[in-house]
C-alpha cells in the first residue's frame, strides 16, 4: 500500500518534471510573470529568424536569369554521342587467352594422373 | 527513509535524469540543424549537400570559349577543342588519335555562362587505348571540376550528379535543356560493349561554384 502510493508520487513528479523541462528549452529562460502577463501577443513574434532564408532563395541568379528568351543551348543534336571507339580484335584476344588456359590446366591434370599411376604400379609391384 | 520510499526516489531522479539528457540531445540536435541550414556558403572542402547552395548564388560568366579541363579527381588535365554538328544531326565528337582531348559543343553556353555548356571526351579511342574521359563514371558527388577559359579565368563547377543511361534513350531535354543557371555536362559512353560501340552513355551534370582569375 504504502509503496503503490510512493510509486505514484515519484510517477507523478516525473511526469511534471518531464512537462516542464521542455518549457525551459524553449521559452526564454527565467519567465518572471507567468500569471500577470501571461496572454500577451509578443510570444508569436520572436520567430523573426526565419524571414530571412524564405524571403528570396529561389530568385537567387539576379543577373543570369533576366534574359532567358530563348533556348540556352541554340541547336540541339539528335541522339546520344558516339564517344567510345572500341578496338575489334581485343576480345577474341581474350578468348584465346581463355583456351590457352584450358588446355594448359587439361595438359596439366593429365600429366599429374599418369605421374600418380605409375608411382602406384611402381609401389605394387 | 524505508526501502520502498527509497527505491521510489530513485527511480524519479533515474527518470527525471533522463527526460533530461533527451531534452537537451534534443536541442542540441535542433540546433545543428539550424545550423547547416543557415550556412549557405559552407567551407569548401566539405562534400555532398554542403556544396550545392554555393552553386545557386555563383554569378554567370562572361562567354569566353573554354580552352582547357581539369578534374583532379580523376586525374585529367586536357585541351578543349571545338565541336560542332555531325551532318546527320548529331553532336560531333573528338578525333579518334593519340593525343586524345575533350571538346566543347559550341552551340550550347560556354563554362560559366547561364545555360548547360556541354563538353564531350572518349571514354576510349580504338586502337589508341583509353580515352581522357576513361574514368569520368568514378566522379561522385561533391567532386570538382574547373574548366579555363579563353580569357584567362577558370570557371569552377561542382558535381552534382552523375547518371548511366541507355543511349537509345538518352536524355535530351535533361542535358541541352534550359536550366537558368550556370551548369555543366561531361558526357562519354559507358556500360558494356554492343557491337562496334558501347551501349550506355555516362552523363556528369555539375554546377558552378566560384570562378577565379584563372592560375596562370
Amino acid at each position: 500500500m504504502r509503496r503503490t502510493v510512493l510509486s505514484a508520487l515519484a510517477l507523478a513528479c516525473t511526469a511534471v518534471l518531464a512537462s516542464t523541462v521542455p518549457a525551459f528549452a524553449d521559452g526564454t529562460s527565467p519567465t518572471p510573470a507567468p500569471a500577470s502577463v501571461k496572454p500577451t501577443a509578443e510570444p508569436t513574434e520572436p520567430t523573426t529568424g526565419t524571414e530571412a532564408p524564405t524571403t528570396e532563395p529561389s530568385v537567387a541568379p539576379g543577373d543570369p536569369t533576366k534574359a532567358p528568351a530563348e533556348s540556352e543551348v541554340s541547336v540541339v543534336p539528335s541522339g546520344a554521342p558516339d564517344t567510345g571507339e572500341v578496338t575489334t580484335g581485343s576480345d577474341s584476344g581474350g578468348e584465346g587467352a581463355l583456351i590457352g588456359t584450358g588446355a594448359a590446366a587439361a595438359f596439366a591434370l593429365g600429366g599429374a594422373a599418369v605421374y600418380v599411376v605409375r608411382r602406384r604400379r611402381a609401389t605394387g609391384a | 527513509m524505508t526501502l520502498p520510499s527509497r527505491r521510489a526516489f530513485v527511480t524519479a531522479a533515474m527518470a527525471t535524469l533522463l527526460v533530461g539528457c533527451g531534452g537537451g540531445g534534443g536541442g542540441e540536435a535542433g540546433g545543428s540543424d539550424a545550423d547547416r541550414g543557415g550556412s549557405a556558403s559552407p567551407s569548401p572542402g566539405s562534400a555532398g549537400e554542403a556544396s550545392r547552395p554555393a552553386g545557386k548564388n555563383v554569378r554567370a560568366l562572361a562567354r569566353s570559349v573554354p580552352v582547357g579541363l581539369r578534374i583532379p579527381a580523376i586525374g585529367v588535365d586536357t585541351p578543349v577543342m571545338r565541336l560542332g554538328l555531325a551532318p546527320d544531326g548529331s553532336v560531333e565528337v573528338p578525333p579518334v588519335e593519340a593525343d586524345d582531348r575533350a571538346g566543347w559543343y559550341r552551340h550550347s553556353p560556354t563554362p560559366g555562362q547561364v545555360g548547360p555548356s556541354v563538353i564531350l571526351g572518349h571514354v576510349t579511342v580504338g586502337t589508341y587505348g583509353e580515352g581522357v574521359f576513361r574514368d569520368l563514371r568514378r566522379l561522385r558527388r561533391g567532386d570538382r571540376i574547373e574548366a579555363r577559359l579563353e580569357n584567362g579565368t577558370a570557371a569552377e563547377f561542382t558535381v552534382s550528379g552523375v547518371r548511366t543511361v541507355a543511349q537509345a534513350r538518352f536524355p535530351t531535354e535533361d542535358v541541352y535543356g534550359d536550366v537558368g543557371r550556370p551548369e555543366l555536362r561531361l558526357i562519354t559512353c559507358g556500360g558494356p560493349r554492343s557491337g562496334d560501340g558501347y551501349r550506355d552513355s555516362v552523363i556528369v551534370f555539375a554546377e558552378l561554384s566560384s570562378s577565379s582569375p584563372g592560375s596562370s
